[in-house]
């Protein structure tokens, strides 16, 4: 409803690059989803699936699922992140030490 | 007699007292005197007059000789009275009070008749050492009408009764009457909807159609924000996360925003819509694959189903020259 661009802040251009690379992919999942399951077939004639193939290429390079990257929401750290708390290992930890995680502690055994 | 009437002026019962005194030929003077009074009077004094001159007129018919009715059983004693006739003197007595004021003459006449009629009964009923037929006195009143709330109340407090043994009846009846009885019921007053899912009840407010300028926006927004005081307590805390959407609404039902007024049946009969394919060929059986999937797959609406299936039938369309080829 808001007329003028949106300006808000990600931790940096990466993270921004794999909100767009998130959204195309929502954008085109269903025409993948069909697509694929014309190439992925036994029945249909190898003709249509190879025009099939063509035709997923020619999809923009930003929708396919592949591309994203499972960034820490709060660092954007593409590696050691955990995947129930979208949380870096370092930031995790930190919030884990002062008791703002929910049911997570000290293991000790 | 006026100053009797004058000094107990708040008590009907006055007119109790004066049966004691001797009938010295009170129809005249009552009548006399009705038809010498001003305006002026409260109608009240006027009404305690016309019950000491019946009272003590039904004392003088006793008297004379009412002995022989005894005690018949009371349904019918009280319809027979109904149908007596008034003393007539009553009955003149009644007109003139009525013309006598300014108002409605005819009804006020009816309506001290009908006074004068209920006085009798009761007082009957009460020497003759009856208890009161309520039933008449109530049925001539105007009927009040029972809210909704402590109707089913009381019906489902009758019903419970009947289901159970004597020990709780009575429990239960006393905790219906308390309840009843108490001024604040628990069944009145509207419902919260806190454990029932809010039916579509009609909203009373009505929805004026205007488009919201900025302005009323900005105003809207300032009220909420003034007005939108820190929860007190943990309770207004989390109806603050409900009302936003934090927290879920409990009892937690399955399907919050996941309306699919469809039936099974649509779900899963995908065939209908696989008309525009041809029937024999390996497009048929891909397609009668997919249907497969789509009527075991629970996640999607029929709606999502139905496009998957039309987007197939337009690619086949338009592929249709390069299969020829084939």
């Amino acid at each position: 409803p808001c007329p003028r661009q949106v300006r808000s802040y990600y931790v940096d251009w990466r993270m921004l690059r794999d909100v767009k690379r998130r959204k195309m992919a929502y954008e085109y999942a269903d025409e993948r989803l069909r697509i694929n399951a014309i190439r992925k077939n036994s029945i249909l004639p190898k003709e249509l699936q190879e025009v099939a193939d063509k035709e997923i290429a020619a999809l923009p390079r930003d929708s396919c699922p592949v591309r994203i990257r499972n960034r820490c929401v709060l660092t954007s750290r593409p590696r050691g992140v955990k995947r129930r708390w979208r949380l870096s290992r370092i930031v995790f930890r930190h919030f884990a030490d002062h008791a703002q995680m929910s049911g997570v502690q000290r293991a000790m055994w | 007699k006026d100053k009797s009437a004058s000094s107990e002026d708040s008590t009907p019962e006055g007119a109790a007292k004066r049966q004691e005194d001797g009938p010295e030929t009170p129809k005249q003077q009552l009548l006399d005197i009705i038809g010498g009074m001003k305006v002026e009077v409260s109608y009240r004094k006027k009404l305690q007059r016309l019950k000491a001159s019946e009272s003590k007129k039904q004392a003088m018919n006793k008297l004379e000789g009412l002995d022989s009715e005894g005690s018949v059983p009371q349904g019918i004693t009280e319809d027979t009275q109904r149908g007596k006739p008034l003393n007539p003197e009553l009955v003149k007595a009644a007109s003139l009070v009525a013309s006598s004021l300014p108002r409605n003459k005819k009804q006020t006449e009816s309506e001290l008749l009908a006074q004068l009629r209920r006085h009798e009964e009761t007082t009957d009923t009460q020497k003759k050492g009856g208890t009161i037929n309520i039933r008449n006195v109530i049925s001539e009143m105007t009927i009040k009408r029972q809210s909704p709330a402590q109707r089913a109340a009381r019906i489902s407090g009758h019903i419970s009764l009947q289901l159970e043994e004597d020990g709780q009846r009575r429990r239960r009846e006393r905790s219906s009457a308390q309840s009843m009885d108490s001024k604040r019921s628990l069944k009145v007053g509207k419902r919260l909807n806190i454990f029932t899912k809010a039916s579509a009840e009609p909203e009373h407010a009505l929805k004026t159609v205007s488009s919201p300028t900025i302005w009323d926006l900005e105003f809207a927004k300032e009220v909420a924000a003034v007005t939108a005081q820190p929860p007190r307590n943990g309770f207004e805390e989390m109806i603050q996360w409900t009302k936003e959407g934090i927290l879920w609404e409990f009892p937690i039902d399955n399907e919050v925003g996941m309306e699919d007024d469809a039936e099974f049946y649509e779900h899963i009969f995908l065939e209908k819509h696989l008309e525009g394919f041809p029937k024999e060929g390996p497009i048929r059986h891909f397609m009668e694959l997919v249907i497969c999937g789509l009527s075991k797959n629970p996640y999607l609406s029929v709606k999502q189903k139905v496009e998957h299936i039309e987007w197939f039938q337009k690619y086949f369309e338009e592929k249709k020259e390069l299969l020829q080829e084939i």
